[in-house]
């Protein structure tokens, strides 16, 4: 460069370019000092155009740049937080122009990680969460180092080295998460950016159902369980010698956590006689409807009245109902059947329309509607005969009954479950149709079987869980496993009076989704 | 495990548009968290968020209370409020997801479906025919929340008689209503609303409602 014909065209009168040089050499610092001083102002106020389009185009590797300006990864002077970094332009003393391209840079890698949709999946109190997170996924460059903060409390940590996030959370609830990433080249004092992200810990419904006692003061108040045990002993042969065990009936009726949870009423019941003179047994379990605000009182009429009236009609007409049992014995078809069907519908059917009338006769009493009582209702009347065991039963509503034979893998179940298209909906004894004669005789199941294992009777708060569907109520299958599962924890023993309680037990079981009052009734 | 299916039916034009959707996603968010706290709800509600404006969109497919996260909710690019279009879609979505009682499948709870919108439907001939089809789904419960002042409660009146509306659209009276519906879908009967006192029965698992 001719620095002599510049200086003069200054009017500086530096004659040639020896003293030029000496000039400059002398007063090098000064002179560049004044130079950088008037360019920055310049660049200030003329921003270099090809390095901000660069910057407004997040596709473009922003750090790339960096190596053009080696000056700014060196300058001490970088403001220290990343706030001041962001809103750097408004500040009071004009920043540096490496450093306004920097915080350009910045800004647009903030706003990236915030625009990114991050997400983890929620997880579950106490139990295992797993989730690899790949952070190239999200698309940023040049990140040279990234961690997680929040995680301490939850009971979870990120392992870099295998890019999970593990542990078992113990805290349920929205926890914010923060991830921190530092851009490549990075140096004390330059910006650590950060995204909040929120993971869901998901609480265990187990520890959120509460148990609220029934209030004692409600109508019709009713013990929020129920467990009986008949002990039928066992009689010694005729030759006085060896027992003959009879079979026994338990039964457990256990207010469903939905009930609990808000301190209201079990709605189910049940009732079950073994008349001793003549040998005959009666069960019934009944599921008052969960919409209707006195079904508590519409199950417990039902039960009780079919006990009832099953009685007495056995004392007075059992001599004659025996005989029609022992002929239908003999021949299955045509008129023996249809005589024998009469007369138990005579005993159940009568029973059945009994609870009916009672049941009205309480709605009137109190002024409600019938429909306040819907319950279901199942019904069984049986007896042990040496020619195999009579078993007769009525079912309206879900739930199931039937006779089980663990050894020979027989199953009959006792009628069709009235389900709707939708969960929850059935057919009720209220119900005008059902006290219809043809539509109660419909109803009716009676058959002579060789002796079994149990007969079961059950509400839609036992089948639902262990059952799921109508076709499955129909498979032994499920009911090898219901007996197992049964089995487990109660001793199907002759003449275990600690059944009931077992029993009891055993109707608290978990199944995630199926909290409704549950009754079990078995004869064994 | 019964399913509860809840449909939530969000009109992102009109009136909504701008800070109601705002408030929206933060009534959402609070509403997700309560229901988290019941255990009946977290073992049996699966829910739904459906969109529209012009055209009606599913941000979320039935999704287990427990997987839930709420979707980005977008502000509409195009104006038009096709609420026919809709509860048509709607219909259909029900269709597809929500499972009947068959003797091998077990059927979910009836589905409930909250519509947040001012009532006005650009495509009124559309809207009129699908009426009796949303009458036909068998909804256990449908309530509408009408929002702003120029709602057209007409209009929601021919869909539900259990009508909410809100006067303002800020997100304190969002989550609101919101913890209102989380009441709705997890206890049940409860009243609330500018309107008349509302009846919903959601079917807790011991629901037997009359066929």
């Amino acid at each position: 460069m001719d620095v002599a014909k510049y200086l003069s065209s200054i009017d500086i009168p530096a004659e040639n370019d020896e003293e030029a040089k000496k000039f400059l050499s002398e007063k090098e610092a000064a002179i560049k000092e004044s130079i950088l001083k008037h360019w920055e102002e310049y660049s200030l106020t003329n921003p270099q155009p090809d390095k901000v389009i660069a910057v407004e185009t997040p596709a473009i590797p922003l750090v790339k740049e960096a190596p053009n300006q080696p000056e700014e990864e060196k300058n001490e002077t970088i403001i220290a937080n990343p706030v001041s970094v962001i809103t750097g332009i408004q500040n009071s003393t004009p920043p540096q122009p490496a450093i306004l391209l920097e915080t350009k840079q910045n800004d647009a890698f903030d706003r990236q990680i915030k625009s990114k949709t991050i997400i983890m999946p929620n997880g579950k109190a106490n139990v295992e969460y797993k989730y690899l997170f790949r952070i190239e996924e999200l698309g940023l460059t040049d990140i040279a180092d990234y961690w997680f903060e929040g995680f301490n409390k939850t009971g979870l940590s990120f392992n870099f080295s295998t890019n999970e996030i593990t542990g078992v959370p113990i805290i349920a609830g929205d926890h914010k998460i923060k991830l921190k990433i530092k851009r490549k080249d990075w140096i004390e004092g330059k910006p650590i950016f950060e995204r909040e992200i929120t993971l869901i810990i998901n609480p265990d419904p187990k520890t959120l159902w509460k148990n609220i006692p029934t209030p004692n003061e409600i109508e019709y108040f009713k013990p929020d369980c129920a467990k009986s045990f008949i002990r039928v002993k066992a009689v010694t042969n005729v030759l006085g010698f060896g027992k003959n065990a009879r079979k026994d009936i338990v039964a457990a009726s256990q207010r469903g956590r939905s009930h609990a949870q808000e301190g209201k009423p079990r709605d189910d019941d049940f009732a079950l006689k073994y008349l001793k003179e003549f040998d005959w047994y009666i069960i019934t379990v009944a599921d008052g409807a969960g919409s209707a605000k006195s079904s508590r009182k519409g199950s417990e009429i039902a039960c009780n009245t079919v006990m009832d009236v099953c009685e007495n009609l056995i004392r007075v007409k059992h001599t004659e109902f025996e005989r029609l049992i022992k002929e239908f014995s003999n021949d299955k078809t045509g008129e023996k059947r249809k005589k024998m069907g009469d007369s138990l519908y005579h005993i159940i059917g009568t029973s059945v329309f009994k609870a009916v009338k009672n049941i009205e006769e309480e709605a009137k009493l109190k002024g409600k509607p019938l429909k306040d009582f819907s319950t279901t209702l199942i019904v069984s009347v049986c007896k042990k005969f040496k020619f195999g065991w009579f078993v007769g039963a009525f079912w309206v509503g879900d739930g199931g009954i039937g006779i089980y034979n663990k050894e020979t893998q027989f199953l009959k179940v006792l009628g069709e479950s009235d389900g709707g298209e939708f969960a929850g909906q059935t057919r009720f004894l209220t119900m005008p149709e059902i006290t219809q004669p043809t539509e109660l005789y419909r109803r009716l199941r009676f058959d002579i079987v060789d002796d079994f294992t149990a007969l079961i009777l059950m509400t839609d708060g036992v089948t639902d869980p262990k059952f799921e569907t109508d076709a499955n109520l129909m498979k032994v299958e499920k009911w090898n496993e219901l007996w197992k599962d049964l089995s487990k924890e109660v001793d199907f023993s002759d003449d275990n009076e600690a059944s009931a309680d077992q029993l009891l037990k055993w109707l608290d079981f978990w199944s995630p989704g199926n909290h409704d009052d549950r009754t079990i009734a078995i004869l064994f | 495990m019964r399913r509860l299916p809840v449909y939530i039916l969000i009109q992102t034009s009109g009136a909504m548009r701008g800070e109601p959707i705002e408030s929206i996603k933060v009534g959402l968010e609070a509403m997700v968290a309560s229901l988290r706290q019941d255990p009946f709800a977290l073992e049996s509600v699966y829910m739904s968020i459906v969109t529209f404006s012009r055209e009606p969109e599913q941000l979320m497919p039935l999704t287990e209370l427990e997987d839930l996260q709420i979707p980005v909710i977008q502000q509409p690019t195009a104006s038009g409020t096709h609420l026919g279009e809709a509860l048509e879609y709607i219909c259909k979505k029900v269709d597809e997801e929500v499972q009947l009682t068959t003797p091998d499948k077990k059927g979910d709870w009836m589905p409930l479906l909250f519509i947040m919108c001012d009532g006005r439907a650009s495509d009124v001939q559309l809207f009129n025919q699908v009426l009796p089809e949303i009458k036909r789904k068998h909804f256990g419960s449908i309530v509408a929340c009408s929002v702003g002042a120029k709602t057209d409660i007409e209009n929601l009146k021919k869909i539900t008689d259990k009508i909410v509306s809100l006067d303002t659209t800020d997100s304190g009276t969002f989550r609101q209503f919101f913890k209102w519906v989380s009441v709705a879908v997890s206890v049940g009967n409860r009243s609330v609303g500018a309107t008349d006192e509302i009846l919903l029965p959601p079917p807790p698992p011991e629901v037997h409602s009359v066929i």
